[in-house]
């Protein structure tokens, strides 16, 4: 390999991690509630993009910042909204039902998207377009900084939730032991709902950041990121917050890494041989969270 | 006395019978189906498609109708069937317009990845006993890939000749922009026109001196495009050609502004040539070339482009309406021309009937000019190149034909 081709290596390397940052948001938000109710909301990542368009309702108001934020919150109603729908009245032990539910959520959310943009691609703000780093030959865009920046507060401000609340300790009790939880008095129907709203939050701020890493917003984008947020929760390991931000920065990179190697035609073969990888030698993921004593 | 009623009755019987008799026939409509991608990511394409049939109906309607073989006339209403641009349901559509007793020809599709298979199933060779495909005439309005109509004496399309299109172009660009000397295509891999086209314009792009670079990749549902650009950019070449549609074109003019990566022209795909673009990547896309057949030019395009807005004020005209809006007065010129009856009963003859009329034609009327017809049923269409400025597309230049 000559030293044009390890340059492009790197960079890349580099743009695939900066992206991977919303592959890892959607990894968390997946993983969260997995974590908590042992369900997977397939809706989540198209509920992602859904208040990414909402705040688009906003955007010839308010500045940028706010527009993310706009985002976030209409991700956390977005959320509830799923929560009721697809989980609140549905039998707990009958997983399937849930999942079924989910997916017919995400199946309206996209119909929704492109009815009501008629599936006109939509301009999306980006922060810090005009600004980036330079390390030698290699460049690193300010904007996806800017995500990765969000992206890390994001998930700190979440361990801090977590780790420091009352509502995190409610949340991780129902995760570890939700018979226990019940006994000791918390709701467990407020504590899911509570998760989906935080998980929606998040996602509000995923879809933000996809929106402004592309620069464009599309209904074509709810199913692409709703994949690769499976493939990194699983990878990262379900319920482990931390593996999801590990391995949504792995994946962003490898899949880079694999278009620039194989080309885009085998790019997600490759991706895929990836988390098959995983499966087979690691199933529980890069980090398995423990079990509970139920 | 008894004598007065009896002829009193008979006078009243006769009046109301010849009331309804001119009741129905002031009511006879004749349907004209279409089918495309009226949901989904490219549902616009679909529901712009059937607005244009609608004016284009509703024009021919206020003006009296479409006389049929019979010498009576009929109110056209058109009916329009959703395929998502999706292979199966677009043959489940076809199939069902073709077994229906009213129908005698439809519009469309949208897609070219549904259009081919479509196709596919119609009745190869017409008259062919041993062929048990479908017998049913199609005039196609938006699907482009190249070389579609062949595939069935049956299938018939008023689609731009894109090969012709970028051809012209590309020769224009050697002489009107001699300075310009590289090229680096961009095309979207698993989308059937994208990927064909781009095949036409990396070859018109050599045969006229400019030297291919090399090409980037990517696909349909693509989010990110850094590496492509940066292959682009590395590249410095003077043209840049995206054959994409407007999601991922977008996306790639956008990671090129993030890049600076400001070739001295950039050219588009034909489907790109809509306000998709424009509401997408407005600031990106100024300076944006394509060849188009539509443009607001004319005034039968002024009033093909009014028409549309008064179904609803939300859609424009462009040049996969517009074919959908010309077919409509040349499939009513040919139910007059090839005396159409219309009714369940001649439905197998009128179906041939109007692929014989639509074999015959030599040349039809379009809203930029004259459209040519080829032997294996594809359309020479008057053309223009266009770029986008403002919030618009202006016309750049007109090559002669």
């Amino acid at each position: 390999m000559t030293a044009t081709d390890w340059l492009d290596l790197t960079q890349s390397w580099i743009d695939g991690v900066m992206f991977g940052t919303t592959y890892a948001l959607i990894g968390i938000g997946f993983t969260l509630i997995f974590g908590v109710m042992h369900k997977i909301n397939l809706a989540y990542a198209a509920a992602s993009i859904g208040a990414a368009y909402l705040s688009l309702l906003v955007i010839e108001l308010v500045p940028t910042p706010l527009v993310y934020l706009f985002s976030a919150f209409a991700g956390g109603l977005l959320g509830a909204l799923i929560y009721f729908v697809c989980f609140r009245f549905i039998p707990i032990k009958s997983p399937l039902a849930t999942l079924m539910s989910t997916v017919g959520m995400l199946l309206v959310i996209e119909e929704l998207m492109s009815h009501l943009t008629q599936g006109m691609p939509q301009n999306y703000p980006a922060m810090l377009t005009d600004i980036g780093l330079e390390i030698g030959d290699l460049y690193i865009r300010g904007d996806l900084m800017f995500v990765f920046a969000l992206g890390a507060i994001a998930m700190v401000l979440l361990n801090l939730l977590l780790k420091r609340t009352r509502l995190g300790l409610a949340t991780r009790a129902v995760a570890q032991q939700p018979v226990a939880a019940q006994l000791c008095g918390m709701g467990i129907d407020k504590t899911n709902a509570s998760t989906f709203i935080i998980a929606g939050f998040l996602g509000g701020t995923a879809g933000a950041m996809v929106g402004a890493a592309i620069g464009v917003l599309s209904p074509l984008v709810a199913m692409p990121i709703t994949v690769k947020g499976l493939v990194v929760t699983v990878i990262g390991g379900l319920g482990s917050i931390p593996g999801a931000i590990i391995a949504g920065l792995l994946v962003g990179g490898f899949e880079n890494i694999f278009q620039y190697w194989r080309g885009v035609t085998e790019r997600d073969i490759y991706v895929m041989l990836l988390l098959f990888v995983f499966l087979v030698f690691r199933p529980n993921g890069l980090f398995a969270p423990p079990g509970g004593r139920d | 006395m008894a004598f007065t009623i009896r002829h009193t009755a008979t006078a009243l019987t006769a009046a109301t019978l010849a009331l309804c008799g001119s009741a129905i026939a002031a009511e006879k409509t004749l349907k004209i189906y279409g089918f495309g991608a009226k949901s989904g990511v490219v549902g616009i394409f679909g529901q712009q498609s059937e607005a244009a049939m609608q004016a284009a109906a509703n024009i021919i309607n206020k003006n009296g109708g479409v006389t049929l073989g019979d010498g009576s006339k009929a109110q056209l209403a058109i009916e329009y069937l959703d395929d998502r641009c999706n292979a199966e349901e677009g043959i489940n559509a076809l199939r069902r317009i073709a077994s229906l007793n009213d129908s005698v020809v439809a519009v469309g599709p949208t897609c070219s990845n549904v259009a081919e298979p479509a196709f596919g199933i119609l009745q190869k060779k017409a008259g062919d006993s041993s062929d048990s495909g479908i017998q049913f005439p199609l005039y196609t309005d938006v699907a482009a890939k190249g070389g579609l109509a062949s595939i069935s004496e049956w299938s018939f399309r008023n689609v731009p000749n894109e090969a012709n299109m970028y051809k012209s172009l590309f020769e224009w660009i050697k002489v009107a922009r001699p300075e310009l000397k590289t090229f680096w295509g961009g095309v979207e891999k698993d989308f059937a026109h994208s990927n064909f086209t781009y095949k036409v314009i990396e070859k018109n792009a050599a045969a006229n001196n400019l030297q291919v670079l090399g090409a980037s990749e990517w696909l349909l549902n693509d989010i990110n495009f850094s590496n492509q650009v940066r292959e682009m950019k590395r590249a410095k070449a003077d043209v840049v050609a995206i054959s994409a549609h407007p999601f991922t074109t977008c996306g790639v003019l956008k990671e090129m502004a993030r890049q600076n990566v400001r070739p001295k022209m950039i050219i588009g795909l034909t489907s790109s040539s809509s306000m998709e673009t424009l509401t997408g990547c407005g600031a990106q896309a100024q300076g944006l070339t394509i060849p188009t057949a539509f443009a607001p030019v004319t005034d039968a395009a002024k009033e093909a482009a009014a028409a549309i807005q008064k179904i609803n004020p939300k859609y424009n005209m462009d040049l996969h309406n517009a074919a959908a809006y010309e077919n409509i007065f040349t499939l009513k010129a040919l139910i007059e021309k090839q005396k159409i009856m219309g009714r369940p009963d001649t439905l197998t003859e009128d179906r041939e009937k109007m692929r014989q009329g639509l074999a015959a034609m030599q040349q039809t009327e379009g809203l930029l000019g004259k459209v040519g017809r080829t032997n294996d049923r594809e359309a020479v269409k008057p053309f223009l190149f266009v770029q986008a400025k403002g919030n618009d597309w202006a016309v750049l230049h007109t090559p002669a034909q």
